[in-house]
């Protein structure tokens, strides 16, 4: 029994021990070496991601001979941890796979490399400017964007059809259409399946909802910004839903946490409409190969304001600022965006490619659900906005925080208006401590 | 050789043979011992040094520690999920321990009767034991407790439609300790162990001044087998005081719903890997091991008045 307690003291004091071994290596000179050497690629994902990276690895060694990778991967939840335990001890691998929740957090803490040191091995110029742009903090590239994807609604068609319920206009429509319809499947169901899931506890639908009203999180320079009645207002949705029955009770939102998009409530026919990342379309399509899955933007009202949407960055590969193999890090980046057969490789696991090139390499042969993300992305990204600030250093746990204070909203134990300023507040005191 | 016949080898002619014995003996014990003692400084006493030291500062993993003096102390005595989650931790210890212990000792009783098939008895009561802190288990557990878990479904064989379990505030806490009872088996195994060592003839003899079994219970058993029950206990408060696992998956790893389900280790895993801050984690991890040892002590200054030593 002793065993874990253990454990914990031992793995929070390794960490000390070796704790001051972060230091940036010097940033002159940097060349390819003459000698093989050994780098380490780090990313969270699925078995498929995995099974794509690994052959990208093997593509890349074959032509860099010299170069060896060494692949290091884990699912999301346990990733940050070993990462942060693994840059305290001065071991961190060379490149990551990276979250804009924590971009900040660690390029703030000088722990990611400047990559306009190696732009020499890493060329980003294919890039658009408004993606390559979200990979800098304080106007240093710390991350390459690997591609971007906006929030959207998908729909099971075949549910609406099973209940006999009309699917709203879904380039037209409004809150009071995606309101009613909701309500109707529950009704004409007999609340067997909701009208709509999950909406309260992740930061992507609460920014996007907050630019639907004229605000965003945070500002430049990394303050929280937000009116708190606009939080509450996107909370208060919620509730609403829970109360007129069209969406799903307060208990069952909570029995989703965490669990595995696969056996969430949209994949398992729960629900006849859900908010998600435009790239997890594919995901969900290949859970649910009997149902017919649409994807819209999100509703609106007449007093919505333009340009509300944005290319939320799926992910980024950064370099670590303790590599003693830069360039070799800075080719392998180059590689993985840049080289077609790596796009043809990675299709749209890592989000639709923010490249260009590449998502005209992988145009021919996509899969149905595939293109229909990309067809999605594409049309969103006529009339995005532009882009948020990215989370500030200290605010990395918002959706944590965040998904706490919904749930004692949910309960009752707050009102949505107490929830808002005690959830800002605190994403507040978070961001002072770390400065 | 004790202290006493060394001081007496000392005056003696047997000396000199005296200290080569025990200087060999000596040097094979610290041989045998060195694996243990090593891990003890590398893996527990340094480490534990090193946090004593973060527990000071203010540490983010990725710079290097700040130190702050007694701020971490501070802000402990004004942190609200701190005190939610001792709420959490010392319910869980005082509610599901006694009920475990009680189970154990309750089985352990039926048991010793002398039952057909003990062994597979045994082994099966173990079995839960084992698997009990396993995170399998613990995925299992937030499916049988769920809206549509097993739990419900043998409600509904009575007409009863249950809420989800492990989804409401109010019940979350309760789906742990019972995960918690559940592993009854260890203190059971123990508890068998200890009522096998209690004379017969007590029973004999007390069964022919015409004592029942429930008297036999109360004036045998227990004061018999009170240290092992004391044993069980202060093993088990430790242990308890110290789950994680449990807590971490039923909720997916965010103390929820609403932090009904916050244990303090799960507290200061968040502060640590979560908020990256490590130094109050480590305040934290110094502050648990103080409840420990204190719950610890209180329970070994009451040992007197009710743990009876058969000597």
């Amino acid at each position: 029994m002793n065993r874990r307690m253990y454990a914990g003291s031992a793995a929070l004091a390794a960490a000390a021990l070796i704790g001051c071994g972060v230091s940036p290596s010097d940033s002159g000179d940097i060349e390819l070496s003459d000698e093989p050497v050994t780098i380490t690629l780090n990313w969270w994902g699925a078995d498929s991601r995995t099974q794509r990276t690994l052959e990208a690895i093997e593509l890349f060694e074959s032509e860099h001979p010299d170069i060896t990778v060494e692949a290091q991967h884990s699912d999301w939840s346990g990733y940050w941890d070993r990462l942060a335990t693994t840059t305290a001890s001065g071991d961190a691998p060379d490149v990551s796979q990276f979250d804009q929740l924590y971009l900040a957090s660690y390029a703030n803490r000088g722990s990611l490399l400047d990559l306009d040191t190696l732009s020499e091995f890493l060329d980003t110029s294919a890039l658009p400017d408004g993606l390559r742009g979200s990979g800098e903090v304080d106007g240093t590239l710390y991350a390459v964007p690997v591609g971007g994807t906006p929030n959207g609604v998908l729909i099971n068609k075949s549910i609406f059809d099973e209940y006999g319920v009309e699917v709203p206009d879904l380039d037209t429509w409004t809150w009071e259409d995606f309101d009613t319809a909701a309500q109707r499947i529950s009704e004409a169901s007999d609340g067997e399946v909701r009208g709509v899931g999950p909406f309260g506890g992740d930061s992507f639908t609460l920014t996007v909802w907050a630019r639907q009203h004229g605000e965003e999180l945070f500002d430049e320079t990394g303050d929280v910004v937000i009116d708190p009645s606009v939080v509450a207002s996107y909370w208060q949705k919620a509730l609403d839903w829970i109360d007129s029955g069209a969406g799903l009770s307060a208990e069952q939102l909570s029995e989703e946490t965490g669990v595995p998009l696969e056996q969430g409530s949209m994949a398992t026919g729960g629900i006849a409409m859900g908010f998600s990342p435009g790239a997890m379309y594919t995901v969900h399509a290949a859970a649910m190969p009997d149902s017919e899955l649409l994807i819209a933007d999100w509703p609106t009202d007449s007093a919505t304001d333009e340009g509300f949407q944005y290319l939320k960055p799926t992910m980024y590969w950064a370099v670590s600022s303790g590599t003693e193999h830069p360039a070799e890090a800075g080719a392998l980046i180059d590689f993985l965006i840049n080289d077609e057969r790596v796009a043809r490789i990675f299709g749209t696991d890592r989000g639709v490619p923010g490249n260009p090139a590449a998502q005209e390499a992988i145009a021919d042969d996509l899969s149905p659900a595939d293109r229909t993300t990309l067809d999605f992305t594409a049309s969103i990204t006529e009339r995005i906005g532009d882009a948020p600030a990215i989370t500030p250093n200290g605010a990395s746990d918002i959706e944590t925080i965040q998904s706490r204070y919904f749930e004692r909203v949910l309960f009752g134990e707050l009102t949505p208006e107490e929830g808002a300023k005690q959830f800002l507040d605190e994403i507040q005191s978070g961001i002072d401590a770390a400065r | 050789m004790t202290a006493l016949g060394e001081l007496r080898a000392l005056g003696t002619g047997q000396r000199r043979h005296a200290i080569d014995s025990d200087t060999r003996d000596n040097r094979a014990a610290a041989g045998f011992l060195a694996p243990w003692l090593i891990g003890l400084l590398l893996i527990t006493i340094g480490p534990m040094i090193a946090s004593l030291y973060l527990a000071f500062t203010d540490y983010n993993l990725l710079e290097n520690p700040r130190f702050i003096g007694t701020d971490n102390i501070t802000q402990m005595l004004s942190d609200e999920r701190l005190a939610s989650s001792l709420g959490v931790t010392f319910t869980y210890v005082l509610v599901s321990l006694p009920i475990q212990l009680a189970v154990a000792l309750a089985l352990a009783v039926v048991l010793d009767r002398g039952l057909r098939g003990l062994a597979f008895y045994r082994s099966a009561l173990y079995l839960p034991s084992l698997l009990g802190s396993s995170v399998a288990i613990a995925v299992l557990w937030r499916l049988v407790f769920g809206k549509e878990g097993l739990f419900n479904a043998f409600l509904g064989i009575f007409g009863i439609e249950g809420p989800s379990w492990v989804a409401s505030p109010d019940t979350a806490l309760g789906t742990i300790m019972a995960l918690n009872v559940w592993t009854f088996g260890a203190p059971m195994v123990i508890f068998l162990a200890g009522l096998r060592q209690i004379p017969r003839q007590y029973y004999e003899a007390s069964a022919t001044d015409g004592a029942g079994k429930w008297r036999q219970f109360r004036s045998i058993t227990l004061p018999l087998l009170s240290p092992i029950i004391f044993f069980n206990l202060v093993l088990g408060v430790i242990g308890s005081f110290q789950s994680f696992t449990q807590a971490f998956i039923v909720s997916g790893g965010t103390g929820g719903p609403a932090d009904s389900t916050l244990f303090f280790s799960l507290y200061l895993y968040q502060e640590a890997f979560a908020s990256f801050r490590m130094g109050y984690a480590s305040a934290l991890a110094w502050l648990l091991l103080l409840i420990i040892g204190a719950s610890t002590a209180i329970m070994f200054w009451t040992s007197k008045w009710w743990v009876f030593y058969n000597e």
